[in-house]
């Protein structure tokens, strides 16, 4: 401990380099901190996007074939099954030249409160959207980037359904990540008649379970109630479901991360490549230092502490900043700008930001180690030669 | 002004401290070079998919092929328009789609959601950028499928005499097709009349391509299209479409462009702080060479001229790392997947000349901007105390 004046007056010789090292160490660690609250930050965003008491029933063809809305009523006879609603895809358009801006579905308002207790619908409001034909409920999102509020009229054009339609909004969901619209099937049925044909499919079903133990099993028996049928379905849990939607991304992330750590990786042969030249640069120095006295073990102890304080003080800071980019990202999408919802969910946690701290010591043991090994097991006559 | 050759000679002498700071630039050559490569062969796919000679008519307000639905009369109208080019049969060469998005399993499972494309006849004449290259073309109301290149070798069954199972049905795989590797390649096309039995959909059609008779006015057309108050359609030059649904990837170049700058400002402090040591250890060097009437400007822009070549030697080795990691992608893990805006798109990873270009600029920027401050420390050494010192 006494020689730590030393290591720190050393640092100072060339406070340039010490700093441009220590940021280039500050960089690494707070991409790779970033990095690490990937996962956990995506497994948020679906958790709170998903119950985990809900499965998806899809047509097991795909988003674009349509289930028989008679199988509704098979699925709730089902033992295990709460409340079960249907989603119906609408797609309606409120500037025609921007297209489809937020999804928008048909559904049963009788039942919405059941199967998704996470909109937090009040009685009255259930009643309220009940009791308007063209009730409609918005998503926070969308009524935010439109400046709607309740009690607002607006019309959409059809998308994929000749019809346009016009609603009233009833109620504005507290949940951040849905931008969709829902409202009546029977409006939209009434609609479809009007214009010569109706409704008797739909797009999904949501399906609320009494106890999510029973979600596997659930899920088997309503594929099996179909099998035979001429839709056949697919069943998954509600995150499940969310999670296939991106799973077409995967290739792009993990090329992503895996430049991410390539880029990590060459920050931190800079970083060995300067303290090398540090220790290489003060090879008479050294040379002196043992001559009055100063054992191998010693000088070898003073190198690498020197490297690791620099690289503990680079990865505190990069720790601290990746910390700040997350708190700054997380403070910004619960205030002023919620369109940033789910970026909010990344955290830098303080498991993180330790594993942080520990790589940045590890890098600068391992950049330190070896030159300082050289410089200290070097013969200090032949050194002393070669300097003067 | 001190001889290039100086430079050159320093940089040799020094090589193993330079090797580092070459490595250095050449990860970042690499990881550019390759992040760019992919975001530029999406953009190129998609744009590849359009003709300047077609027009895509869509439901007006409809943002892509798998939005949009068409009423049948709207097709049996546009046919008899004005400035359409007739075919071979002498009907007019407007060809009417059908697009379905199915899923269908990948070869290791998973679970993807396809692009199907109903066509007619006229689909052959109006997309001429297509070819068979194996097999045959689709015999209609047969049950039969073409499928892309990238298709064929992505999903289960989707091999020359495989059979796929999609939407309700099962289609035999007659033949694979190439279109000069831009979007329809990661497409199945089938009978539009099977493909819209078998999603049941009352409309049979999502979208028109017409392909305009030599020297027609574009505009006019368009114009006529969208006018007609039967239906509401929306029509626009096939290639200028493609090229808005291409434009959806430029927020991936945000990322790259992020990625690549802390990697490159982490590579200037690298460059900067080798020259740094190449400075000090060159301070009698340079007092010398002040003494023999070099002037700072010489000794500066020499240090520069010695960066550049750093950079320069790390953009090559570079630049063939990623040329070879892409072929090493391309042949072991084969296209990637990549969600455009219509569905997914299978992207074979090609490093070019401008991501080559843009790891270049970057290259340069790093050895110019690490050389800067030391350069100046040299260029300012005063000649007496640079030859006390040393």
């Amino acid at each position: 401990m006494k020689f730590l004046p030393l290591v720190l007056a050393n640092l100072r010789r060339s406070p340039l380099r010490s700093v441009l090292t220590a940021a280039a160490i500050a960089l690494a660690i707070s991409l790779v901190c970033l990095l690490r609250t990937m996962p956990a930050g995506l497994e948020t965003i679906l958790d709170y996007a998903a119950s985990g008491t809900r499965v998806v029933v899809l047509n097991k063809a795909g988003f674009d074939y349509p289930l028989p809305y008679a199988y509704l009523q098979k699925v709730r006879a089902l033992p295990g099954v709460v409340s079960a609603a249907s989603w119906t895809w609408y797609g309606g358009m409120f500037e025609v030249e921007k297209g489809v801006t937020f999804p928008s579905f048909a559904t049963e308002p009788e039942v919405i409160a059941e199967v998704f207790p996470d909109f937090k619908l009040t009685p009255e409001k259930v009643e309220l959207f009940r009791s308007h034909r063209d009730g409609a409920i918005i998503g926070r999102a969308t009524a935010q980037s439109y400046g709607w509020k309740v009690g607002d009229r607006i019309a959409l054009k059809g998308d994929l359904y000749p019809v346009d339609l016009e609603f009233l909004i009833v109620e504005i969901l507290p949940h951040d990540l849905s931008p969709i619209l829902l409202f009546h099937r029977e409006y939209l049925d009434q609609a479809l008649q009007a214009a010569g044909s109706g409704l008797s499919t739909a797009s999904l079903f949501y399906v609320r379970v009494d106890d999510r133990s029973r979600i596997a099993s659930l899920c088997a028996d309503i594929d099996a109630l179909f099998r035979n049928s001429g839709a056949q379905t697919l069943t998954e849990s509600e995150k499940q479901y969310f999670k296939s939607m991106f799973s077409a991304l995967d290739a792009f992330v993990a090329i992503t991360i895996a430049v991410t750590v390539l880029v990590a990786l060459c920050i931190v042969f800079i970083a060995a490549n300067t303290a090398s030249l540090s220790v290489r640069e003060r090879a008479g120095e050294l040379a002196v230092l043992k001559a009055i006295g100063f054992g191998r073990r010693l000088v070898f102890t003073l190198l690498v502490t020197e490297v690791s304080v620099l690289a503990l003080v680079g990865g505190a800071a990069g720790a601290l900043g990746a910390l700040g980019i997350t708190l700054g990202l997380h403070g910004a999408s619960t205030s002023m700008m919620p369109q940033l919802g789910p970026l909010g969910s990344f955290v830098v946690t303080r498991v993180i930001m330790v594993q942080g701290l520990f790589l940045a010591l590890f890098i600068g043991m391992i950049s330190g180690i070896v030159p300082s090994y050289g410089a200290s097991r070097r013969g200090v006559a032949e050194t002393m030669r070669e300097i003067f | 002004m001190l001889p290039l050759r100086y430079s050159v000679r320093s940089f040799w002498v020094r090589r193993s401290r330079s090797a580092l700071t070459v490595g250095v630039i050449a990860l970042v050559v690499l990881a550019l070079g390759l992040l760019s490569g992919l975001v530029s062969s999406l953009k190129q796919s998609l744009e590849g998919a359009g003709s300047p000679k077609n027009l895509i008519v869509l439901r007006k307000g409809a943002t892509s092929d798998s939005a949009s639905s068409l009423p049948l009369e709207a097709f049996q109208a546009v046919r008899f328009f004005d400035g359409i080019a007739l075919g071979a049969d002498g009907e007019p060469l407007v060809s009417p789609e059908f697009l379905v998005q199915p899923y269908s399993l990948t070869r290791t499972g998973e679970r993807d959601s396809v692009s199907v494309r109903g066509v007619e006849v006229a689909a052959f004449e109006v997309h001429e950028e297509l070819r068979v290259a194996q097999g045959r073309v689709l015999a209609p109301s047969a049950g039969e499928a073409i499928v892309g290149r990238a298709v064929a070798a992505r999903y289960r069954g989707a091999e020359l005499g495989g059979r796929m199972e999609l939407g309700n049905s099962t289609w035999a795989v007659v033949g694979i097709f190439e279109a000069g590797g831009s979007a329809l390649e990661s497409e199945i096309w089938v009978d539009a009349r099977e493909l819209a039995n078998d999603v049941k959909r009352p409309s049979p059609y999502s979208s028109l391509r017409v392909r305009l008779a030599e020297g027609t006015d574009a505009g006019a057309l368009i114009r006529r299209i969208e006018a007609d108050p039967r239906f509401a359609l929306a029509a626009s030059i096939e290639s200028e479409y493609y090229a808005k649904q291409a434009a959806s990837a430029d927020g991936l170049y945000l990322v790259v462009g992020g990625l690549a700058l802390l990697a490159g400002i982490g590579a200037a402090f690298g460059a900067t702080n080798t020259l740094y040591a190449t400075v000090q250890a060159r301070t009698r060097e340079i007092g010398t060479l002040r003494a023999l009437g070099f002037s700072r400007g010489a000794i500066a822009s020499s240090f520069l001229l010695e960066a550049l070549l750093i950079a320069i030697a790390g953009f090559a080795v570079g630049a063939v790392l990623a040329w070879l990691a892409a072929a090493v992608v391309s042949a072991v893990i084969g296209d990637i997947s990549l969600f455009a805006t219509s569905g997914v798109s299978l992207v074979s990873l090609r490093v070019g000349l401008l991501d080559l270009a843009f790891a270049l600029a970057l290259a340069l920027a790093i050895g110019v901007g690490g050389a800067l401050l030391p350069a100046l420390r040299a260029a300012r050494l005063r000649p007496v105390e640079a030859l006390r010192k040393g």
